[in-house]
């Protein structure tokens, strides 16, 4: 395979990277076409990708460069794509989309642009959701819930639906949510997209301090400043491999 | 699966709650249209039997156990129950709590100078038991006046209201075969209606006399019917084929005589009652597949429009099989919540009715499990369709990324 039609990954080297730690991530080849239109458009084209425990990794690139169809991937929400990819040690490209429903729920949390709080539900509701889907006893995730909704300074919110608050208590609430299983990787997909620059800076501090206490965090974004916060910058752009680097 | 089943099963039918309160009202109009549907099959049930229990009421009022026998009068050489033929059964037929054969004629009286034929029976007293008279003035004719063909008479209440415009008669007189009868009562019959299914000979402007006394006076040869009141229902049968036997052993033939019991008439008032409630019942069940249908249709908005929170689920860890019984368990509610109303309302409704017009009104306990079971079926049948298409759903576009 040509260079060119590698999806061009580049790394920005950073000394605080652990080399020694376990790879958490492993994507060989990894490759999506997709019709649309009746016209086949190819999103990645063999890429390669490693993450290891406890990186805080950025990946950056426009819209139209891959970038989507690499976090669907990552997060398990895509199951049609060529290659071969390793979460945690344990191969997943080919598994059936309940058994990745069922890893997506134990080791993956998502940070979504919007929220994707149900509106209807509180969010101690909310962020025990993924607890309950896991099975584990009502009354634990609930528990569980409340704790990590007070880390994120909500403690005197959990009754109230997401409308009732400012949209960096909801996304601190998503937050929440995202941690409530305890899972291996944290999967931010352009979570300050939706909010003013104060509340965006507060947001990726909270992002940043999961990281310090442990957890993988990866920031899908098209925002040179957001990708700043992080510690590792993967920048992929469709096909071009001197596609300019911020 | 690992999960804990009742407890993961409690857990959705939680969402399923969740997902139903979000939409209120349109989830009430739905179980409104279930419980319409379900309303009229128990209720069409209920109709049906009521129907059903009517002409058996009427039926029945013509005298209990009742087996009569007559000569039809037809055929070549026409035979008749002759006075012989009534001792021979009196005699022979077992099984019989009580026998009354009757002789009938016509009499033209005069009421208010008017001439009006009026039938004349002739009858023992047992006649009044048998087929259930009810004597609503004075009384009915004793064993003596019988035996001693006393020139008395009972009149129909039709017949007294005509001659009097009263049931409560003084002394009165009726003139008959020429003579002078004292009216000692008026009667009518149990049922009233019972004439509307076969001509009843007590029905109309009718007096009754002692059977000896019309004997006697009239030369009649022949009885016109013999009434047998067997011992209970299950003797019936017996006294039918006795009656027969003791028939057929005096005569040439039994092809000029009928020995009948009611039992026929009951079987073929049940058929029909069934094949109208089956009719009832089939357009009554269109209602209930509508209110389906409904379901099915409020199932798909919902599923539509609650794509992303389906979408949000799936992310989160929801397993396919978790969001098709969660919008399975939401049909079901719907149907079954519509299932309970409108097994109240079609029970409910008709028992209120009957209890204000003092008609007891029967409600079948199967018509309402059934309608019941049916629409909470049909709910989950047409709930299948959506859950489907909400547990299929394409993660990605339904988070909204495409």
């Amino acid at each position: 395979m040509s260079r060119r039609q590698t999806t061009a990954i580049r790394r920005i080297p950073d000394e605080r990277v652990d080399t020694t730690a376990q790879p958490l991530v492993e994507m060989h080849h990894i490759a999506k076409t997709y019709q649309r239109d009746g016209a086949a458009v190819t999103a990645l084209r063999g890429l390669d990708l490693m993450i290891r425990q406890g990186e805080f990794t950025a990946i950056m690139g426009r819209s139209g460069s891959g970038k989507s169809t690499l976090l669907h991937i990552l997060g398990l929400l895509d199951e049609e794509y060529e290659g071969t990819y390793q979460l945690d040690g344990q191969l997943v490209s080919g598994l059936s989309a309940d058994e990745l429903s069922r890893l997506r729920n134990r080791k993956i949390g998502f940070v979504f642009q919007s929220f994707h709080l149900l509106p209807q539900l509180t969010i101690l509701e909310n962020a025990a959701l993924p607890a309950l889907y896991a099975g584990k006893r009502p009354r634990d995730c609930r528990a569980a819930a409340r704790m990590h909704l007070e880390r994120m300074g909500l403690a005197e919110r959990l009754d109230h639906r997401p409308m009732e608050l400012s949209i960096g208590q909801r996304q601190r609430a998503a937050i929440a949510r995202a941690l409530v299983n305890e899972p291996r990787i944290v999967l931010a997909d352009e979570p300050t997209g939706a909010l003013d620059s104060r509340t965006a800076m507060e947001i990726l501090d909270i992002l940043r301090d999961l990281n310090r206490s442990g957890t993988t965090v990866i920031l899908v974004t098209h925002d040179h400043e957001v990708g700043e916060a992080a510690e590792r910058i993967i920048h992929i752009s469709d096909g071009t491999a001197d596609d300019g680097v911020a | 699966m690992e999960r804990p089943t009742t407890e993961w099963l409690s857990l959705l039918f939680r969402f399923a709650l969740d997902g139903l309160s979000g939409q209120r009202g349109r989830s009430l109009l739905t179980m409104l249209g279930m419980a319409i549907g379900t309303a009229s099959v128990v209720a069409v049930v209920s109709i049906g039997l009521l129907g059903r229990d009517y002409v058996i009421g009427l039926i029945e009022g013509v005298g209990s156990n009742l087996v009569f026998a007559y000569g039809t009068g037809g055929g070549v050489n026409p035979e008749e129950l002759a006075f012989e033929d009534v001792d021979a059964l009196r005699q022979r037929v077992p099984y019989v709590a009580a026998m009354a054969p009757v002789l009938s004629g016509n009499e033209l009286i005069s009421v208010k100078n008017q001439p009006e034929t009026i039938s004349v029976l002739g009858v023992t007293p047992e006649y009044a038991p048998v087929r259930n008279l009810v004597v609503v003035g004075g009384r009915f004719l004793t064993a003596a006046e019988d035996a001693g063909g006393a020139k008395v008479a009972v009149i129909s209440k039709e017949l007294a209201l005509k001659l009097y415009g009263t049931t409560r008669l003084g002394e009165e007189w009726i003139r008959i075969f020429g003579l002078r009868f004292q009216i000692v009562g008026v009667f009518r019959e149990g049922v009233e209606s019972a004439a509307a299914l076969q001509k009843s000979e007590a029905a109309g402007l009718v007096a009754i006399i002692p059977f000896s006394t019309f004997r006697n006076l009239s030369g009649v040869r022949f009885v016109d019917v013999v009434y047998f009141q067997a011992v209970n229902a299950m003797a019936v049968p017996a006294v039918v084929e006795a009656a027969s036997s003791v028939i057929a052993s005096r005569h040439r033939t039994l092809s000029s005589f009928k020995i009948e019991s009611l039992d026929q008439y009951l079987v073929l008032v049940q058929r029909i009652s069934d094949a109208v409630s089956a009719g009832l019942i089939a357009i009554a069940a269109v209602s209930l597949l509508v209110g389906g249908i409904g379901i099915m249709n409020i199932m798909l908005v919902t599923v539509t429009e609650r794509t992303q929170d389906i979408g949000i689920r799936l992310a989160l860890g929801a397993g396919r099989r978790d969001i098709l019984l969660q919008f399975l368990m939401e049909a079901g509610i719907l149907s079954l919540l519509g299932g309970i109303a409108g097994t109240l309302i079609g029970a409910g409704l008709p028992l209120y009715i009957g209890f204000l017009y003092g008609i007891e009104v029967p409600v079948s306990g199967i018509s309402v499990a059934v309608a019941f079971a049916v629409s909470v079926g049909v709910g989950l049948f047409f709930g299948i369709y959506p859950a489907r298409k909400a547990a299929n759903m394409n993660i990605i576009d339904a988070l909204g990324y495409a």
